[in-house]
């Protein structure tokens, strides 16, 4: 599974950089536009350190936002699965918010809460908590006709066993929600970084912009493509043991 | 992956490749074809010459047809003209400097501000910071790779001043800290935002000031006219016919006569700045555009030098440019 992901991101890294290399050398573009393979190689080296600590705290805190965004997501979408009147306007306030852009919104939480940790644990967390919860709402407020029936009818359903029966029977969709919302938590710690915080590899991010150091944004991205792959794969084995432990047959969407 | 999938990729890459080379095509502009003239920054005062030119026919009367692009933190004029995609631009030394050290062909054809508008605002009057020793103990925001923490470092190290004596505090675009008096001096364009803040902090019975590099001798020259060498050497007559006409604009946008006119113009393009503030903005950009003594657009050679003396002191760049081999004085 890992040399599988790696290598796929790995392809696509070096097809891109292939590109833009092919593109500086048809046009004889400066290192400026776009830099070239020893001015890559040079940089890489020099910044390699400081961006690997950079891109270890983003993904510390992105890990830490995505499961705050995990729990919030499951408590709010078994609240608003009901169909009465709190589930309703859950769902529409979920459908309404999820439309604020996130760099209008930032300001705000950053002047709120300063530029520290809590600041981009928040905009992470936010990133991921809406697809995330309009998933779970989605799957929480489908009725599994065949098992729920008979507790239905013997009276013996508690919401407590509605919220198992549909999660166990949706297992494999609720995995690959998660994982699929581990790249948005990782996006939203960057885009918190690149907005106002003053650590991680989005803060490094905007300083090469500001230097226009395209080479260093290359280094950047490909320490960001390597370890948020490094997550994912970590997600989707968590994911398989999750599976085998509840005695569903194990597998990935 | 089967063959049908590996075809489709591969068609997909020529496709991307296809529109990505089409994109990067540069082209000359034909005589009496449309130029393309990419600002620094969104319309503000700092573009009034550039719209005044635009919407009163300075650029027609010089039988041009220009389209004035606004600038951004994305949008790099020198990355523009590069690439063809514009044939002139406005860039700070420091942009051109990194450019110059990575190979951009481009040339300088005159040089816009006289005095660098990138200040520090700071609370009270002037005897605070009186020199640079005062900066001692005091908080001073900087924009982390930016120019102004370029000036900073430099300005500090000028003055044996060890970084560790002054807190230095990383700055974004929330005021917040500078308001609440956690930041001492908050780096701000004078001409622009410092009106503004100003304005604000004046409402709030505070007084400000403003610490100014150029004083302490630490001359970083800000925004300038560039375009291509290649534009200049096929092109001169078109090089030469625009920057007559840039300047001209920008005297006519700034001369006494003209303030109502250009303080609608800059109002109708930045409508969420008042017109009294507009007005403000216009008095110190003159001050900081029109040369004491000399030609209006004049290129200052000596700044130029000491822009890239403090750049390859900080390390910003690894070896020398000779920026003075791409200040085109008169623009040939």
């Amino acid at each position: 599974m890992l040399p599988k992901r790696i290598s796929q991101f790995l392809i696509i890294y070096f097809l891109g950089l292939g590109l833009l290399l092919a593109i500086k050398y048809c046009f004889s573009l400066s290192d400026y536009v776009i830099p070239g393979f020893t001015d890559i190689e040079n940089t890489a080296a020099d910044v390699f350190g400081r961006y690997l600590r950079a891109v270890l705290d983003t993904l510390g805190v992105a890990v830490i936002g995505h499961l705050l965004a995990i729990a919030l997501a499951t408590v709010v979408a078994i609240a608003g699965r009901g169909d009465n009147l709190v589930g309703a306007m859950i769902k529409t306030a979920a459908y309404n918010l999820q439309a604020y852009p996130i760099v209008a919104v930032a300001p705000i939480i950053f002047i709120l809460l300063g530029d520290g940790l809590p600041s981009r644990l928040l905009i992470a967390a936010i990133i991921c908590y809406f697809p995330l919860l309009l998933s779970f709402i989605g799957i929480l407020t489908e009725p599994v006709a065949s098992i729920e029936h008979f507790y239905v009818v013997t009276g013996r359903m508690r919401w407590q066993l509605e919220v198992k029966i549909r999660a166990f029977e949706n297992i494999h969709k609720l995995m690959t929600v998660v994982t699929g919302s581990a790249t948005l938590a990782m996006v939203g710690t960057i885009v918190a970084e690149f907005i106002g915080a003053d650590s991680g590899i989005g803060y490094s991010l905007r300083i090469a912009l500001y230097q226009s150091d395209m080479a260093k944004v290359l280094a950047a991205l490909f320490l960001i493509g390597v370890f948020n792959s490094l997550y994912l794969v970590s997600l989707e084995l968590l994911g398989l043991v999750i599976q085998k432990n509840m005695g569903v047959e194990p597998r990935m969407n | 992956m089967n063959a049908a999938a590996v075809r489709s990729i591969f068609l997909l890459c020529l496709i991307c490749l296809g529109a990505l080379l089409s994109g990067c095509e540069r082209q000359s502009p034909e005589p009496g074809e449309e130029v393309v003239y990419r600002l620094k920054w969104l319309y503000n005062i700092n573009t009034a010459g550039d719209l005044y030119g635009l919407e009163h026919g300075v650029f027609t009367a010089h039988n041009l047809k220009v389209a004035v692009k606004p600038g951004g933190p994305e949008r790099d004029a020198i990355r523009e003209v590069e690439l063809g995609r514009a044939q002139f631009g406005v860039a700070s030394a420091d942009q051109v400097i990194r450019a110059l050290a990575k190979g951009a062909p481009i040339v300088v054809i005159a040089q816009l501000f006289q005095g660098n508008p990138l200040q520090w605002i700071y609370r009270g009057g002037n005897a605070d910071y009186a020199g640079p020793d005062d900066l001692r103990g005091k908080t001073v925001g900087i924009t982390y790779g930016g120019n102004d923490e370029t000036i900073m470092r430099s300005l500090l190290a000028k003055y044996s001043i060890p970084p560790s004596e002054v807190n230095l505090f990383s700055v974004r675009y929330d005021y917040t800290p500078f308001y609440s008096g956690e930041v001492d001096l908050w780096p701000i364009y004078r001409n622009a935002e410092g009106i503004v803040i100003g304005e604000k902090m004046a409402r709030a019975g505070e007084k400000t000031s403003f610490f100014v590099p150029d004083l302490l001798d630490v001359r970083f020259v800000a925004n300038s006219l560039i375009t291509t060498r290649k534009m200049v050497e096929e092109h001169p007559d078109l090089v030469q016919s625009f920057r007559s006409a840039l300047l001209t604009a920008w005297q006519e946008a700034l001369a006494p006569a003209n303030t109502e006119k250009t303080i609608a113009l800059v109002h109708a393009y930045d409508q969420n700045t008042p017109q009294e503030i507009i007005a403000k903005q216009l008095a110190a950009t003159r001050e900081l555009m029109l040369p004491e003594n000399g030609r209006f657009g004049q290129i200052d050679v000596a700044a130029w030098q000491q822009t890239e003396r403090i750049m390859l002191e900080q390390g910003v760049i690894e070896a020398p440019v000779h920026v003075d081999k791409v200040l085109l004085l008169d623009g040939r």
